[in-house]
C-alpha cells in the first residue's frame, strides 16, 4: 500500500480534502502505524500553536488612528477620478472601512465562521445515521463510553447517561469537525437521534444555546468554559432544549463535584 | 481588524511596525476599493489581508526588517539558532517562547501561511488570495512549515 503524501495528509487534517479522498486516507490511517504516527505529531503541533501562539487584539491607538487617518484621505485621490457625480462615494467607502475597523467586520467574520460550523455539524450529523455509522463504541454505560475516548482524544470529555430522563445514551465516535478531532456522544428519544459534539473550548464562554434550524434539522450551540457543544437533531426544538438544559446541568455538577 | 493586526505583527515581528502597516493598509484599501468590487469570489476579509500582507513585504524591503531580505533560503533561517540570544537557555525552557521563536524564524512565506491557517483558520483557498499564489503552493508551504517547526521544536526539546 502506497503512503498518502505529506502534504496529502495536511490537507485532510486541515479538511480539506474532498469526501471520497479524506474516507480513502481513514482507511489507510486505521492500518498504518507510520501515517498515525505523522497524524499525532501534527495535531500535537496544531495545538500546541493554538495554545502557544496568540492572536493579537489591535490596540485602541492602533483604531483611533486608523479612524483619523481614513477621514482626512477620504476626499483624496479617489474622488478626483469619479468626478463630480460620484463625489459622495469615498465617503461612503471611509465610512464602511471605519465600520469595518470598529468591529462589525469581525461580528461578520464570526458568524461566517459559525455558519461554516453548522454546515460540518450537520454534515456530520445525516452521516451518522446511515447504517453503521453512528456509533464506534455502542453502549449505554457512560462508564464505558467515557473510557473509550481515551487515547482517541486529546482530552476526556464528559459522558451522561439521560435514560431516567427518557433519553437513553447510545453510544460514543470520533469525528471531524472545524478542524480537530472531536467527540460525539449519541443519545436517543423515541425514534428519534440526537448527536452532541463536543471539544475543548477556545473561546470564551457563551452559555446560552444559540439555536439554528437547517434542512429539518436542529442545531444547538453553546460554549462552557470547559467545552463547545453543538447537538443535532431532528427532535422536536422544545424537547431538544430540555435536553440541552440536561446536559448544561450534567455538566456544570460534574464542573462543581470534580473542579480541574 | 485583529485578524490584520495579528498578521503584520507576525510579519514584521514588531508591535510599532504592525500598527504602521495595518494603518497604511487601510489607507491603501481606501485608494482601491474599487478593484475589491471588480475581484469576485474573494472574500472581503482575504482581500484586506492580502492588502495588509503586500503593505507589510514592501515595508520590509523598504526598512530591511529581515536580515535576508529578498532571497528566503529556508536552510539558512533554520540554522539561525536561538544560542545568539543570551537568555537563550531560559527561553527555550518555556513552550511558549519557544514555539513563538521558531515561528518567526520561519521565511515570513511560510510563517504567514501558518499564522492564516492556525490562528485566523483560513481555508486553503482564502489563503490563497491573501498570499497571491496558487492552491497548491499554499499546500506544500504549509506541510513544510509545519516539518519546520516541529523539527525545531524537538531539537528545542533535545538541549
Amino acid at each position: 500500500m502506497t503512503h498518502p503524501g505529506e502534504t496529502e495528509l495536511d490537507a485532510y487534517l486541515d479538511g480539506e480534502l474532498a469526501a471520497v479522498d479524506a474516507r480513502e486516507l481513514e482507511t489507510h490511517l486505521a492500518q498504518c502505524a507510520e501515517c498515525t504516527r505523522f497524524r499525532d505529531g501534527r495535531l500535537a503541533l496544531r495545538t500546541a500553536i493554538q495554545t502557544n501562539v496568540p492572536r493579537f487584539a489591535a490596540p485602541d491607538t492602533l483604531r483611533h488612528r486608523v479612524r483619523a487617518s481614513l477621514k482626512t484621505a477620504a476626499p483624496g485621490p479617489a474622488s478626483r477620478r469619479v468626478g463630480l457625480a460620484g463625489w459622495w462615494r469615498p465617503l461612503a467607502l471611509a465610512a464602511s472601512l471605519a465600520a469595518v475597523a470598529i468591529g462589525s467586520w469581525n461580528l461578520a467574520l464570526q458568524r461566517a465562521a459559525g455558519l461554516a460550523l453548522a454546515d460540518d455539524v450537520l454534515t456530520s450529523h445525516i452521516r451518522s445515521l446511515m447504517p453503521g455509522h453512528l456509533t464506534d463504541v455502542v453502549s449505554t454505560d457512560q462508564h464505558t463510553v467515557k473510557p473509550w475516548f481515551n487515547g482517541r482524544l486529546d482530552f476526556s470529555p464528559p459522558v451522561h447517561d439521560f435514560a431516567p430522563q427518557g433519553y437513553p445514551l447510545l453510544g460514543g465516535r470520533l469525528d471531524y469537525v472545524d478542524g480537530r478531532s472531536v467527540a460525539v456522544l449519541a443519545y436517543g428519544r423515541r425514534q428519534h437521534l440526537i448527536n452532541v459534539f463536543l471539544w475543548p473550548a477556545t473561546r470564551a464562554p457563551g452559555a446560552t444555546p444559540r439555536a439554528r434550524d437547517r434542512q429539518g434539522y436542529h442545531l444547538l450551540h453553546w460554549t462552557t468554559s470547559d467545552y463547545v457543544y453543538w447537538v443535532v437533531s431532528d427532535l422536536g426544538t422544545v424537547e431538544l432544549r430540555d435536553f440541552a438544559q440536561l446536559v448544561q446541568q450534567a455538566d456544570s455538577a460534574a464542573a462543581v463535584t470534580a473542579p480541574r | 481588524m485583529d485578524a490584520a493586526y495579528t498578521l503584520a505583527r507576525y510579519l514584521t515581528r514588531n508591535a510599532h511596525d504592525a500598527e504602521d502597516v495595518v494603518q497604511d493598509a487601510c489607507l491603501r484599501a481606501l485608494k482601491y476599493f474599487d478593484t475589491f468590487r471588480g475581484a469576485e469570489g474573494a472574500s472581503a476579509r482575504a482581500w484586506l489581508l492580502a492588502i495588509v500582507r503586500n503593505t507589510a513585504y514592501s515595508w520590509r524591503g523598504r526598512r530591511r526588517m529581515d536580515g535576508a531580505a529578498t532571497e528566503f533560503d529556508e536552510t539558512q533561517h533554520s540554522d539561525a539558532v536561538a544560542d545568539e540570544h543570551p537568555d537563550g537557555a531560559v527561553l527555550r525552557s518555556d513552550a511558549k517562547e519557544t514555539l513563538h521563536r521558531a515561528l518567526e524564524r520561519l521565511a515570513p512565506e511560510f510563517r504567514e501561511v501558518i499564522v492564516l491557517r492556525e490562528l485566523e483558520g483560513m481555508s486553503y483557498k482564502e489563503i490563497s488570495d491573501v498570499a497571491g499564489v496558487p492552491v497548491g503552493t499554499v499546500m506544500s508551504r504549509l506541510s513544510r512549515a509545519r516539518a519546520r517547526l516541529q523539527e525545531t521544536l524537538r531539537e528545542a526539546e533535545g538541549r
